[in-house]
């Protein structure tokens, strides 16, 4: 492992929280991708939004509510890095382009919340106005302030977000990625300067378009310039828009190109599609990346075990040593409902748990809420 | 008093026009003349096309008090909840004018309902759960039967007398578009060893055979070589219809077609395989043939509509005779032939069916006979309405309250297969269903959408914005066109595909 990985290693290991606790200071720590399931309400509530329907201000007093929920369900379930589960957002992408200045919207209702706004960059975007910065800070401290747990936050990386704008602006539509690279670094820096304990970079589209990982990885490199601090992470899966995959393939598509990549560690999806893709990580050694096992399918409402975890993270540890390993469901939950998001999380840990037990000789993770299973708990048929 | 048309224009305009000035005419009279209070009385009157449907042609039907309402009837001193209730006389103006209207009318103004007498074989129950649906699912379990009792096919019995399974030129466009998608994963390594294609309520076969026939010529044509690759599901219901099926396709392309007995509202049951798999599926008219329940919205509140199956007593009495039961045994043995089918009900009472074809003419007289009893009871909480399992009644809110009062389809058992058929599609796959699907809830307005009697089996329009909805939920572009290729025809095409 190099210096900079080791030392990224050992940053989300012992992290402290906001109130200096050092949740994670075990192997195999756990964490999410970023989403958190959004109730049925909750969309309800945001649509109304959308529509004009409540006030900004009370939407954000109901996000606010349901972030602690979030928080508390995270760590009951005994996850070591958590996140205010994005409830916030109304999408992967809308919520960041909404506000990088130079981003037109013309129009702003929607009809469900989550759809995609129709955005154009018409003009070349003001990438050197320091003052204009997302608001993503605000939204850290809120989480920090709530969990003494090392927090994760995540930002949906440029190549995806250039894939959702009419570009009208750029000849090279390469320069628009890295026009949105560049913004998102300000961002990234103010974040990790905030105590972000993990910056992780989502790239959900980038599956569909695998002859431009160069491009991706290049804007990648750019957002994480000069950050020092939080690991840094960058998170790519098949696609989790409504829950469906938007490609079918394997990982290969990164490598070798995404060795390239400034980053501490990969956080890939696993469970949905079987673990034949670690080969990669025998097979391409240097860098030694951290790898973020996806354990958890958060396409599927049926439950995983523990057992099953555990069986998961094991097969992991054959090809990796438990150094480089940390473990979170294959992407966001959001479409998960809640019952089942949290009793998919409590499997994780509890798997996750096993094995620092039996195979590391370990005890469990000492910051876990013990979890009881209740009859009213669901049982992966309640779908 | 509030008096709804539902009608489309060319019933209430034009050479084919109905005067509905008569009927209009003794409804005054009969409201002049009764006791009913008309601040809460509603006359609606629908032109049912269907010939066989559920109705007579006057009904009435109870509309229950909004909870509220009888909260503040209570407050207003007013402790007598009945007297809250609404009523809502319905007319079929294409039955209205043979000379009953004015009497019945006057029977149910003055509130002497009891004397409209009924034989209940069923308790008030949504309408997707009423038995209706027994005497539909039995239609294709026996078809056999039912078509040798009657002497002519099931797809004959359709209004127009065929389906449109049989039509080249929509076959070969949508294989051209199948074509178009495989070609462009092939240019980036990405198409899959197998190409699966799922047909779900195959009929008799002949959609399948037109489609196989005209992609093998397509593909030799084109030496693609995407047949070799071909995997072509057949799933229906129906033992019996799918093994007709498997007859009309298996002597011609029998190595490329597997076929599965499975239920069209579950599909993933036994297809749980195909998952993000099949780059198309194709269903026609079987949507409109699926379980539904119906909600209205009255006074801006939401009731869901139930329902009680009936026969007239003048009907009960006449089937009960000819067995020598009373009309009151009618229920049970009605019971018995929807759980046995009529084959074995004429095994275990051959005293009063002595013969198959006995218990056949039983069960078409029943059919015949058999009428639904309305009313309208609060629809509250729409989060604890299932539309479908995993879909809930909250995203009915935003259809109902976009426009006024309207009374609609739920379409549950479309909208349930629908919902766990787009789970196997492919990331580039294509859903194409065929069927009578209403496209803009105003549409409910103007033309009736069921439930009419086909033979033996049961149509309703498909709520189309309905299943848009839990389309784009779950990530979906649903469009709506008319079938290109038969002009005249109400069969839209509806399309799904994954969107951004």
């Amino acid at each position: 492992m190099t210096d900079t990985a080791t030392s990224a290693a050992m940053t989300l290991r012992s992290q402290p929280g906001h109130n200096g606790n050092t949740a994670t200071a075990t192997l195999l720590a756990t964490s999410v991708v970023g989403s958190y399931s959004v109730p049925e309400w909750l969309e309800r509530f945001k649509t109304d939004y959308y529509q004009r329907r409540i006030s900004r201000a009370y939407l954000q007093e109901i996000h606010e509510v349901a972030i602690k929920a979030a928080l508390k369900d995270q760590e009951r379930a005994g996850v070591d890095v958590v996140s205010d589960g994005e409830l916030r957002r109304d999408n992967d992408v809308d919520y960041f382009l909404a506000r990088i200045p130079g981003v037109e919207i013309p129009h702003l209702a929607k009809t469900f919340y989550y759809d995609y706004y129709d955005a154009y960059v018409r003009n070349p975007l003001p990438v050197d106005d320091d003052s204009a910065m997302l608001g993503l800070v605000d939204d850290l401290r809120f989480t920090r302030d709530y969990t003494d747990r090392p927090v994760k936050f995540s930002i949906t990386g440029p190549f995806s977000l250039s894939r959702r704008v009419k570009n009208e602006a750029y000849a090279d539509p390469a320069d628009l990625v890295m026009a949105f690279a560049r913004i998102l670094n300000r961002e990234a820096r103010a974040l990790a300067a905030a105590g972000a304990a993990v910056l992780q970079i989502d790239e959900p589209f980038l599956a569909g378009y695998p002859e431009q990982v160069d491009l991706a990885i290049s804007a990648i490199n750019t957002v994480y310039e000069g950050i020092e601090g939080p690991l840094k992470a960058v998170h790519v899966c098949y696609g989790n828009r409504y829950a469906r995959p938007v490609w079918e393939g394997n990982y290969d598509f990164l490598f070798p190109r995404v060795l390239d990549a400034q980053v501490d560690q990969l956080v890939l999806e696993f469970a949905r599609k079987g673990y034949d893709d670690l080969a990669l990580f025998k097979r391409y050694t240097t860098p030694p990346f951290l790898l973020g096992l996806g354990v958890i399918d958060v396409k599927s409402l049926q439950l995983e075990t523990p057992d099953q975890v555990a069986a998961r993270v094991r097969k992991a540890l054959q090809v990796l040593p438990p150094e480089r390993l940390t473990v979170n469901p294959d992407c966001g939950l959001r479409h998960v409902p809640p019952e089942i998001a949290l009793a998919k999380l409590q499997a994780m840990s509890q798997g996750t748990d096993q094995v620092r037990r039996d195979v590391l000789g370990q005890p469990a993770n000492s910051s876990r809420e013990p979890v009881e299973r209740s009859e009213s708990q669901p049982t992966g048929n309640a779908a | 008093m509030y008096i709804e048309l539902r009608t489309p224009d060319e019933r209430m305009r034009g050479p084919k026009a109905v005067d509905a000035a008569p009927v209009l005419t003794e409804v005054l009279r009969a409201a002049r003349d009764g006791s009913v209070d008309l601040s809460r009385l509603r006359v609606v009157c629908d032109w049912i096309q269907y010939r066989q449907n559920f109705r007579d042609p006057i009904g009435l039907r109870l509309v229950e008090p909004w909870p509220l309402e009888a909260v503040r009837a209570s407050r207003n001193g007013d402790g007598e909840l009945a007297a809250r209730s609404a009523w809502e006389i319905a007319i079929d103006l294409r039955r209205a004018t043979d000379g009953s209207l004015d009497e019945l009318l006057h029977t149910l103004l003055r509130g002497e309902t009891d004397t409209i007498a009924r034989v209940p074989l069923e308790p008030w129950v949504p309408g997707s759960r009423s038995i209706i649906w027994g005497f539909n699912a039995l239609y294709w379990k026996a078809l056999s039967l039912w078509e040798q009792a009657t002497g002519r096919g099931y797809e004959q019995a359709l209004p127009g007398g065929k389906s449109d399974s049989r039509n080249v030129a929509a076959a070969q466009e949508l294989i051209q578009q199948l074509f178009d998608v495989w070609d462009r994963l092939a240019a980036r390594r990405a198409l899959p060893d197998e190409l699966h294609v799922l047909e779900l309520g195959v009929g008799n076969g002949n959609q399948a055979r037109v489609w196989l026939d005209e992609f093998q010529r397509m593909d030799q044509e084109s030496g693609r070589e995407y047949y070799r690759r071909l995997h072509y599901l057949m799933g229906d219901y129906s033992p019996h219809v799918l093994e007709l099926a498997r007859a009309n396709v298996t002597s011609a392309h029998g190595d490329r077609v597997s076929s599965l007995v499975l239920d069209a509202l579950r599909p993933t049951e036994t297809l749980g395989f195909l998952r993000y798999k099949a780059f198309l599926v194709y269903i026609s008219n079987v949507y409109d043939n699926l379980p539904t329940d119906e909600i209205a919205r009255i006074g801006g509140h939401l009731y869901q509509v139930q329902v009680r199956a009936v026969l007239p007593l003048a009907v009960a009495s006449e089937i009960a005779a000819r067995l020598g039961v009373g009309a009151g045994d009618l229920p049970d043995l009605v019971s018995r032939l929807l759980r046995l089918g009529p084959a074995l009900l004429a095994e275990v009472s051959p005293d009063r069916f002595p013969t198959v074809a006995d218990a056949v003419v039983f069960w078409r007289s029943l059919w015949e006979g058999l009428r639904l009893d309305e009313r309208y009871v609060p629809l509250e909480a729409l989060d604890t309405y299932d539309v479908a399992p995993g879909v809930s009644g909250e995203l009915l809110r935003p259809i109902a309250l976009s426009s006024g009062d309207v009374r609609m389809h739920v379409s549950n058992g479309a909208a349930a297969s629908f919902t766990d058929t787009l789970p196997l599609l492919h990331p580039l796959g294509i859903l194409q269903c065929h069927d009578l699907i209403v496209t803009d809830i105003g549409q409910y307005a103007t033309n009736f959408r069921g439930p009419g009697k086909y033979d033996g089996s049961v149509v309703n329009w498909v709520n189309g914005p309905l299943l848009a909805a839990i389309g784009s939920r779950r990530g979906f572009d649903v469009t709506f066109e008319a079938f290109a290729h038969r002009t005249g025809a109400n069969v839209l095409t509806m399309s799904a595909r994954a969107r951004d």
